[in-house]
């Protein structure tokens, strides 16, 4: 049985195997298969709608010519195509996805993450991320404008001088004030994550001023 | 003690055709081509940490793709590609048989090849075509994941149309190398045991972690799977074909046999059931339910007992030939390796428990740890066993003692500062991260940290450098060096 | 043999130190999870669900360790060492029919890389 090609591979390469993704795979499956999952359109929200818009006024002839107009389905379909750009440049190897109810995380990022937050078709497979040599993403909608996304990406430095984060001139047609279909797309996933909180946008340690300072 | 001639006498073997050393061959010159091309990708990724990449800006040469071509390239280009040619060696000469088939091995070769290159193109071109409206109507009309560039798995990016023909190259694999194992009489060798296993989970592994969270659950289920992907890539896939060549190449340099079967049984069927339970511990913290995340915990620790029977093995098998150590270099590869190993496991144990996790989650210590187990573990033995065998198939001696020294030293130096430094660097920032200090005093911190570990992966890429000249030199030097 | 008690006092004292070494911080580690564990499980209903993996794995355990029982029984670990000793006399067999063949470097066994005179 120890020493056999049967026992080796019956139990061995196959038994413990299956018996490792029940315990680590099926119960997790189990557990969340009463969430629904999202698919693009149904995640698309009011704020990042707005996002999505502020786009299309500040680069109208670059928004024009990638999604058309501002509707539900195009913001959808920039989402879709955003997270793609975020998957394949690499992003997700320096950002995290996830903020933990440990180390004073969530004073910085906001809120915990709950499953909830990923049961949808834009965390298929999921971004939980493995590294932060930058900031976590999750939360990160909205703490920045788009104009200041968009020169980020065109030159991280010119914005965030201390940043080991490479330039992504090849989302732009020449200048920051020209993102194209690929910039406006990443741009427009970056400021979805997080906007489904009531916590949105979050600010670190923000002070909420009093009426009478007004 | 040794046993009856009439087991072990096979007379009728044709020793030239058990072994077909041009396929040996041509699978390393295939790993070492991907080892530089990886190396080149980790060297630039490394420079753009410390601002200084003069290529910043090109797009076909980005760090962020090329960061995945690293680590695609070391584990389906280098790694994949040094153990097969390894297996095309041992197997035969332990089961006494040739493989299935010669023809197979090296359409299996080709196709393999031809898998790693696309993954690689795919990686660095792919991203450029995702906007392009043909990819966006395809995408539409097949529902197929829109992604022509990586897919979000780490150390599974290969693109997602390249899986399923990877898959049916796994499979080519098994059945090739199966053929002999089954008809080998009586009791197996324990290297073949590993053999065996390796190639079913191995197939089982790459289907499970491609094709689950792509296609079939999403979210923090899907994060469960990429988590147990991540760890049985590595635990079942190249820790098996690992210590299964170990168990193959001391026993046979050392001439005495390993110090006890009856131990390497215990760590064998130890890795089979502790080793795939632990997925979830890459994922700790994630709201993955908290109790299957202490079971993952539980069962590392219990693995790393496992660990410990395999390394009194080892040691046991050395004992009273500690010279050799010293005299022999492949040995000495092994065991150097072997040493890292139980570094990498004692660290494991340590790091997969919630107090260290709080601090070094996310941050260089993880990459330390990672470097750790490809480099200073599973390169140094392949090293090794290129060390030994590369007279065999060129027929001559190393050209060149001294280089062969230089590749180790500068290897085994330069993982050990590499390794060192980046986990050092992770405590650091954890404190820093924790304190809710400005992120960039994280980043400036680590600095020094990054510029320390570009030198080291200098170091390292230096030593692979001086085993291609030597390599160059031997295959040049004729049967000149032979006759000596 | 001359050396024969002073190889078991040693073995004695490796094996002492190595069973300090190894049992006593995994013990301490042990009976801490086992403390987290219990208070886990005093928590909250929900707490109760942590017991769920453990006994997966004791049920699994305890099948492994009735079959290893099993297999011994049968005989199957009477000749466990064999295969060690085969794979040696088979190394050297291939190794001298391939010198026989004309190869060399595998006649010598012993490169420049691998041994030192």
């Amino acid at each position: 049985m120890f020493e056999s090609k049967g026992g080796v591979l019956l139990i061995g390469g196959l038994g413990f195997f299956l018996l490792a993704f029940l315990a680590n795979g099926v119960v997790p499956i189990l557990l969340y298969r009463h969430i629904p999952e999202k698919t693009a359109e149904e995640v698309v929200n009011r704020r990042i709608l707005y996002q999505f818009e502020e786009l299309s006024r500040r680069y109208p002839e670059s928004f024009e010519a990638a999604f058309g107009e501002v509707s539900v389905q195009t913001c959808a379909e920039a989402l879709r195509l955003g997270r793609q750009v975020y998957i394949s440049e690499g992003c997700w190897h320096c950002h995290s996805q996830y903020v933990r109810p440990v180390s004073n995380e969530s004073r910085r990022w906001g809120d915990v993450s709950r499953s909830e937050e990923y049961q949808n078709e834009l965390q298929r497979p999921v971004l939980f991320g493995t590294r932060r040599v930058g900031p976590d993403l999750s939360r990160e909608g909205s703490r920045h404008s788009n104009d200041w996304h968009a020169v980020h990406f065109f030159q991280p430095t010119l914005v965030s001088p201390d940043s080991p984060m490479p330039r992504y001139q090849w989302l732009f047609d020449g200048s920051p004030d020209r993102p194209n279909r690929r910039g406006l797309a990443l741009i427009t996933y970056i400021q979805w994550l997080g906007s489904w909180l009531d916590s949105y946008p979050y600010y670190e340690d923000l002070q909420e001023l009093e009426q009478e300072d007004f | 003690m040794v046993a009856d001639e009439s087991q072990t006498a096979v007379p009728s073997i044709d020793t030239r055709r058990l072994v077909d050393r041009p396929l040996v061959l041509c699978y390393y010159f295939a790993a070492l081509a991907y080892l530089v091309i990886s190396m080149l990708g980790g060297i630039l990724m490394a420079l753009q940490l410390v601002r200084w990449n003069v290529l910043e800006g090109i797009e076909w040469l980005s760090p962020g793709r090329w960061r995945m071509v690293h680590t695609n390239a070391v584990a389906y280009g280098f790694l994949a590609n040094a153990f097969l040619g390894t297996l095309h060696w041992a197997i035969p000469r332990l089961s006494l048989r040739p493989v299935l088939s010669r023809s197979l091995s090296w359409f299996i070769f080709w196709a393999w090849q031809f898998i790693v290159v696309a993954t690689a193109a795919g990686l660095v071109l792919g991203p450029s075509l995702q906007a392009e409206p043909w990819v966006v109507k395809l995408a539409s009309r097949w529902h197929i994941p829109l992604s022509v560039g990586a897919q979000a798995l780490e150390w599974g990016e290969t693109p997602f149309w390249i899986d399923p023909l990877a898959l049916l190259g796994l499979a080519l694999v098994a059945v090739n190398f199966m053929a002999p194992i089954v008809r080998t009489p009586g009791p197996m060798y324990v290297s073949l045991w590993y053999f065996m296993a390796a190639f079913v989970w191995t197939f089982l592994t790459y289907a499970m972690g491609n094709f689950l969270p792509e296609y079939v659950v999403p979210g923090t289920s899907a994060g469960a799977i990429a988590g147990l992907f991540i760890h049985d890539l590595v635990g079942l896939f190249v820790t098996p074909l690992g210590w299964g060549l170990m168990y193959y190449f001391v026993p046979i340099m050392l001439k005495k046999p390993i110090w006890s079967h009856g131990l390497s049984l215990v760590g064998f069927w130890g890795l089979a059931f502790f080793y795939p339970l632990q997925g979830i511990h890459h994922f700790l913290y994630t709201p993955i339910p908290m109790f299957l995340q202490y079971g993952a915990v539980i069962s590392t620790i219990a693995v790393e007992l496992v660990v410990t029977t395999v390394i009194i093995n080892f040691a046991g098998t050395l004992w009273g030939r500690g010279r050799d150590f010293w005299d022999n270099l492949p040995i000495r590869w092994f065991y150097t390796g072997m040493v890292f190993y139980f570094l990498t496991c004692l660290q494991c144990a340590l790091q997969v428990t919630l107090t260290f996790q709080k601090l070094i989650h996310f941050s260089d210590w993880v990459v330390g740890h990672a470097h750790l187990v490809m480099f200073g573990v599973f390169s140094m033995w392949l090293f090794g066993v290129m060390t030994y065998l590369f007279p065999r198939l060129l027929d001559r001696q190393w050209a060149s003692r001294a280089l062969c020294e230089w590749h180790y030293w500068l290897s085994a130096g330069g993982i050990l500062v590499m390794s060192s430094d980046l986990i050092l660097a992770g405590i650091f920032q954890g404190y820093w991260w924790a304190a809710l200090l400005p992120w960039d005093v994280s980043v400036m911190g680590s600095r020094p940290f990054w510029i320390i570990r570009l030198v080291a992966g200098l170091c390292m890429a230096a030593g692979v450098v001086c085993f291609l000249i030597n390599i160059a030199w031997t295959a040049r030097a004729g049967s000149r060096a032979a006759d000596r | 043999m001359g050396g024969q008690i002073c190889t078991s006092r040693l073995t004695h004292w490796v094996t002492a130190v190595l069973a300090v070494a190894i049992l006593v911080p995994s013990m301490v580690g042990f009976a801490n999870k086992f403390l987290e564990f219990a208070v886990l499980v005093q928590q909250d209903n929900a707490g109760a669900f942590a017991i769920a993996p453990v006994l997966n794995y004791l049920l699994a355990s305890a099948g492994f360790l009735l079959l290893l029982g099993w297999a011994t029984r049968n005989g199957m670990f009477r000749d466990v060492e064999q295969p060690k000793w085969k794979m040696l006399e088979q190394e050297r067999l291939l190794d001298s029919q391939q010198s026989a063949a004309g190869w060399s470097v595998d006649a010598k066994q012993t490169s420049r890389t691998e041994r030192v005179e």
